[in-house]
């Protein structure tokens, strides 16, 4: 229920609406009130006394009453629904917003379909809720209010005995609302499970392919739908039993009121007018005990949606800026890790004491082997994550001390898988820097070696990637987030492993090109293939978390260590054929 | 219309649940009869002060509830069951289908957008069948019944009762045109929001590094700001309808009825009770199933944009599929030929350009050159995810196209450039090579593609989970671990397509004597820009733009001082250099 007035307090923003619907239910329910009464009018005073002006007047008073009526009721909904879009409108704003504040370590832990499930299916069935259930439950509710007067009002007798049977129903109600919002949940899990696998196998469908595996993934996604099966069978089940429970409930009553009442018209204590219109309002009586079997399923599921959607809002970002944070306007691209200690699980260091200090404007390389913590430790600049111990600092000051955004917005980061969108090629290299002019798009692409690709697409930088469009190879993937990060004119680039799948003669192009615009500016780059790193001003050696050594790579190879390792493992056919071309 | 046939084609199929339904549906409808006939025959005797048994008409009363109770019970447990079980097959066959179709699909849909056909348009229909599509039979019933029933009581009170009706069905025709539009609209807007949705979140990375979230925000704002208002001006549209429809039912036809009604009581042609019974047959049987069945035409229409979607996946036929008379393809030596291939993704823009090459079995072939030169592309086609333009393809002299799919794919095995794992133990991963892999075999393969180590570091070894609630990787150890993958098929030709590009030297020499031990007497085509990977290879074909330009061994390509000669100088002159001074020096 917390989380329910958690609900209700998105409404507060559209307050006057709010008043406006309530105020239109109370008069859509008024205006429910008249007819039973017109009905024992005709059969009471106008039939008997043969009073053909009177079915005039009948007739126009129901056409008025459902005119009336007609116009409230679809103002009502409109103002309802209105406000249900509204409020899913507000709640995936937030969502998305929230999630997009998140750190990297949150998508980390999270399938990409699960996400997606909370940002959209959970928030459809919290509107479904609010639209549907939610204000038929009201109406009932003022219904009754107005109702259970109006029929003590008319006979205490006959009300008394038709109230008797609605704690037997509650009864009911209460024995099976905890199995149905278990079972809510379990399905609410189970869809997301759904989800997840669904998103994780599209998007991997050439491993799927690659290893022939289209059946076993069919196989396996069937179960899963088939838990959604069963859960949804049981749910309907008790649903419906307790719709039985409610059915016969509103037979008993209906019947008793009916006994009673004769013996009352027999008596001539009650007209049999009177009778009919009795029972039609107890029709508004019973009738929300078996709604209620509806809304509580929508409840149920809105409940186990709320639930999620508020624990995403309620995760704190891990990496948020300092309430005393700076910003940085031209950041000079000073880098030092001061004794760094860092771990994605706490207990698990992967970088341990760090400590390097890079001067501005200077290209510092990192080599080592696979999982020693090269990607890791550039992370940390950008600040996807926060260190354990020790600090990072750019410009001497502690990037923890810096506004998040104005680190970013200076650092170019070409991560090691390049990530493209579904949009032209000139938006995509335009991702990081919508200002950039048509020349400075171009010149970008020119710099990743890039253009001349590009030119021969018979639509040139308006040719769509992905969807509806071309798909590029891994080596252009990897020029175009090139040219996405030189665009946004960084103060320090990072290229980690961003070059590996170029060949030798496009990657020196693309160096050439790189040193002349990042003149000045500070470069990291991450690189196994050792010829792309030889001109570094600093050569950082990394083996499993430690820096092993640094130096250039003269100095490097003239002792032995991981680097000269790697250096003879990697040149060592180049030497030989060298020694015998020299020799022979 | 012609989607909607489809459908109850496809619903046919469930035939016994449907019959159940219908003879459930006609005993619900026969029970809801009595009711107003039960009231009649209690007012006439109330308003005549006629004696009569009230425990009869109690027990009348309690007993046909409880039964419509059960029946309804029995009644919507049917539908609802339809309703899954028809999800649930519906699913399977989407999704079996799309996994039928082939690489160029998926590369020219977003993820988003496939998942939301199977989720979102499926359970549109769903709502369909368990909503209206039900009620319509049991609503035809009703209507039939109720409307003998009120004839055979006052004709000319039920003439009365129906002159609205013209009113309803205009009203209705008004509306639906707008109605089905919009839902087309909303359907597009929502795909388009899920589509991108999909591509930033699993994108995280690259928005964050731009600084980017806050235009992320504002863009999905926008996208669902004009979903809001499609979605309200639906509502509207709803809602308009449906009130003027209460209107004219419950409100014009009820007035009628009692103004020509009640006359008709007072010259003494119709009872009070028949009166009582008759309103209430036109408000709960009559003017509530067509109020239903309108409402059953909104949802068609709603889903009607949900159908062609379904029916355009399911019709869309895989690229690549095997030939009426495909043979699967008998264990192979791996002797590789492609002949003249010519190949483009788009027409007019040829990929590969004339390709010719010969490759016998147990070679190890290297391919190199340029980015964008069409290597990928080389291996995609072998693999058969694309078919050729021209030319053919074939492996141990069998055209690659009159091959099963299945037995192709099960004997080439390909570690692809850019890492795929998914979501579940260390162990499931490799092992979705072979699945009917032992454990032993699991660690071999690891160890194999010297990841073991790694692996047994981790607290639980490999049962950790990657991805959600486990670790995340490093590039090199995805390639690791999906080499091993590759290893544990046991592929008869082995295709690493930049497979060692994230690994340090050592760590791929290592590999690769592993492999070399493996892959004995086996084909392999390894696809690396370092160029320490493949000097070893038994051929290196040099592609560009397309075609290949030299090929041989790494000794004749150095001789032949090309391309490969310019790349390897390029690559290794650091160590040139540094050898021509030491032996300057020496
Ligand atoms: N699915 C596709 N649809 C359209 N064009 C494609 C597709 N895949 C690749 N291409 C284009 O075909 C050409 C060859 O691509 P391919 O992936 O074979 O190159 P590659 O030699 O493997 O390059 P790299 O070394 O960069 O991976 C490229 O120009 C690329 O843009
Ligand atoms: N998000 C993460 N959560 C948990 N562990 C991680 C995460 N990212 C990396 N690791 C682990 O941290 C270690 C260092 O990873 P990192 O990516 O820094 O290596 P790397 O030096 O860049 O390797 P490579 O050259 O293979 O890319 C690895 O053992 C890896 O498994
Ligand atoms: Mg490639």
């Amino acid at each position: 229920m917390n989380n329910f007035s958690r609900l209700l307090s998105y409404l507060k923003p559209y307050r006057a609406r709010v008043v406006m619907a309530v105020g239109l239910m109370v008069l859509v329910t008024l205006t429910a009130l008249p007819m039973p009464r017109i009905t024992q009018y005709v059969i009471d005073v106008a039939l008997p006394k043969k009073q053909y002006h009177a079915l005039n007047y009948v007739f126009l008073m129901v056409v008025l009453l459902y005119l009336v009526r007609g116009t409230i009721s679809f103002l009502l909904n409109y103002t309802i629904s209105w406000l249900g879009q509204r409020i899913v409108f507000d709640l995936r704003f937030q969502s998305y917003r929230h999630i997009n504040r998140l750190s990297l370590a949150y998508y980390d832990k999270r399938q990409t379909g699960k996400i997606m499930a909370r940002v959209i299916d959970d928030i459809n069935v919290i509107q479904y809720m609010i639209t549907g259930g939610f204000v038929t439950l009201i109406t009932d509710i003022l219904t009754l209010v107005v109702v259970i007067p109006v029929i003590f009002w008319m006979d205490w007798r006959l009300a008394f005995i038709s109230i008797t049977v609605v704690p037997i129903y509650v009864a009911c109600y209460k024995l099976f609302l905890k199995r149905i919002r278990r079972l809510s949940e379990q399905l609410r899990e189970k869809w997301d499970a759904l989800l997840g696998a669904l998103q994780e196998k599209i998007a991997g469908i050439t491993v799927v392919k690659a290893f022939a595996r289209e059946e076993h993934e069919t196989e396996r996604f069937m179960l899963t739908v088939q838990d959604n099966f069963s859960l949804g069978m049981q749910q309907a089940k008790l649903n419906r039993t307790l719709g039985v429970v409610a059915t016969v409930i509103r037979a008993v009553g209906t019947g008793l009121i009916f006994w009673m009442g004769t013996k009352l018209v027999l008596g001539e204590q009650l007209q049999p007018g009177e009778l009919i219109a009795f029972v039609g309002y107890i029709g508004y009586l019973y009738d929300p005990s078996v709604r209620l079997v509806d809304f509580n399923i929508q409840a149920q599921w809105a409940g186990a949606a709320m639930d999620r959607v508020f624990e995403t809002l309620d995760t704190r970002p891990e990496i948020t800026d300092a309430p005393n944070a700076i910003t940085i306007r031209d950041m000079k691209g000073a880098v030092e890790f001061r004794n760094v200690t860092f771990g994605y699980e706490p207990d698990n260091p992967v970088l341990r004491n760090i400590n390097l200090k890079v001067e501005p404007g200077k290209v510092v390389a990192i080599v080592g082997p696979s999982g020693a913590g090269k990607t890791s430790l550039v992370n940390l600049i950008a600040r996807f994550y926060d260190v354990t111990e020790g600090a990072v600092l750019i410009d001497g000051v502690d990037v923890r001390q810096i506004r998040l955004e104005s680190i970013r917005r200076q650092i170019g980061y070409v991560s090691q898988e390049s990530l493209l969108f579904s949009v032209s090629i000139r938006e995509n290299i335009a991702y990081g820097n919508k200002e950039a002019t048509e020349e400075q798009i171009i010149q970008a692409a020119k710099d990743a070696d890039l253009h001349d690709f590009i030119m021969s697409l018979p639509d040139g930088y308006d040719t769509k990637i992905g969807e509806d469009g071309i798909k590029m190879s891994v080596g252009q993937k990897q020029r175009l987030a090139i040219a996405r990060a030189t665009l946004t004119n960084p103060r320090i680039l990072i290229l980690d492993d961003a070059t590996s799948a170029l060949d030798s003669k496009t990657e020196a192009n693309v160096q050439q090109a790189l040193e002349r615009v990042m003149k000045g500016r500070t470069n990291f780059v991450i690189a196994h293939r050792l010829s792309t790193i030889v001109n570094a001003d600093q050569i950082v050696v990394m083996d499993r978390g430690e820096i092993v050594d640094i130096g250039t790579h003269a100095e490097l190879v003239a002792r032995p260590g991981v680097y000269k390792n790697l250096y003879d493992e990697q040149f060592k056919s180049a030497q030989e054929e060298a020694l015998s071309a020299l020799l022979g | 219309m012609r989607n909607f046939f489809r459908l109850l084609h496809e619903v046919r199929r469930y035939w016994k649940v449907l019959l159940l339904i219908g003879v459930l549906t006609l005993m619900a409808a026969a029970l809801g009869l009595p009711g107003p006939l039960i009231v009649k025959y209690l007012v006439d005797h109330l308003v005549n002060r006629q004696p009569f048994s009230i425990f009869a008409v109690f027990c009348a009363l309690v007993g046909v509830a409880i039964a419509s109770g059960l029946v309804g019970f029995a009644l919507t447990m049917s539908v609802t069951y339809l309703g899954q079980r028809f999800k649930l097959d519906m699913r399977r066959k989407l999704y079996g289908h799309m996994q039928t179709l082939s690489l160029g699909y998926f590369e020219k849909n977003q993820t988003g957008k496939l998942m939301s056909n199977i989720t979102n348009d499926v359970a549109t229909l769903d709502q369909l069948i368990g909503g209206g599509f039900v009620t319509l039979v049991s609503d035809l019933v009703t209507l039939t019944a109720v409307l003998i029933i009120i004839f055979t009581m006052n004709w000319q009170l039920a003439l009365v009762g129906m002159s609205v009706f013209p009113f309803y069905i205009a009203n209705y025709l008004l509306h639906i045109g707008k109605i089905k539009s919009t839902a087309d609209d909303i359907r597009e807007e929502r795909d388009v929001m899920l589509g991108d949705l999909q591509e930033k979140l699993a994108g995280a990375l690259v928005v964050k590094s731009y600084a980017k979230e806050r235009s992320e925000v504002l863009q999905f704002v926008g996208q669902n700001r004009s979903l809001l208002n499609l979605n309200v001006r639906q509502g509207v549209l709803g809602t308009r309808l449906w009130t003027i429809a209460e209107f004219i039912g419950s409100g014009l036809g009820v007035a009628l009825i009692l103004w020509f009604g009640g006359r008709q009581v007072m010259q003494g042609n119709l009872s009070p009770g028949a009166l009582v019974a008759f309103v209430s047959f036109i408000t709960g049987y009559l003017y509530g199933p067509i109020l239903r069945l309108i409402q059953l035409n909104d949802q068609i229409a709603r889903t009607n944009a949900a159908l062609r979607r379904i029916f355009a996946t399911l019709d869309t036929e895989p690229n690549i599929k095997d030939r009426p008379d495909a043979i699967p393809l008998p264990p192979i030596q791996g002797a590789v030929r492609y002949e003249n291939v010519w190949f483009e993704y788009e027409p007019g823009q040829p990929v590969l350009k004339g390709i010719n090459l010969d490759i016998k079995p147990g070679m190890m072939v290297a391919l190199v050159g340029q980015s964008g030169s069409g290597k990928t592309t080389m291996i995609n086609l072998l693999q058969r995810h694309y078919d050729v333009t021209e030319g053919r393809i074939t492996v141990d002299g069998y055209d690659l196209r009159d091959v099963t799919l299945l037995s192709l794919r099960k004997q080439v095995g390909v570690v692809i450039q850019e890492t795929i794992l998914f979501n579940t133990t260390i162990r499931e991963n490799i092992r979705y090579g072979r699945l009917e892999a032992t454990d032993e075999e699991v660690e071999e393969a690891a160890r194999a593609a010297n990841i073991a180590h790694v692996i047994e570091g981790l607290p639980r070894g490999y049962d950790t989970r990657i991805g959600e609630e486990g670790i995340k990787l490093s590039g090199g150890e995805k390639q690791r671990l999906a080499i091993a993958r590759a290893i544990l098929s046991d592929p008869r030709i082995l295709i690493l397509d930049e497979a060692t590009s994230a690994l340090d030297s050592e760590t791929e020499t290592l590999i690769q004597e592993a492999l070399e031990h493996l892959m004995q007497g086996r084909t392999s085509f390894v696809i690396a820009h370092r160029l320490s990977t493949i000097v070893k290879a038994d051929l290196i074909v040099v592609m560009e733009k397309g075609v290949i330009r030299e090929m041989g061994s790494h000794q004749e390509l150095l001789q032949q001082g090309g391309v490969y000669a310019g790349l390897y100088n390029q690559q290794f002159k650091v160590a040139l250099d540094a050898i021509q001074t030491e032996g300057a020096a020496a």
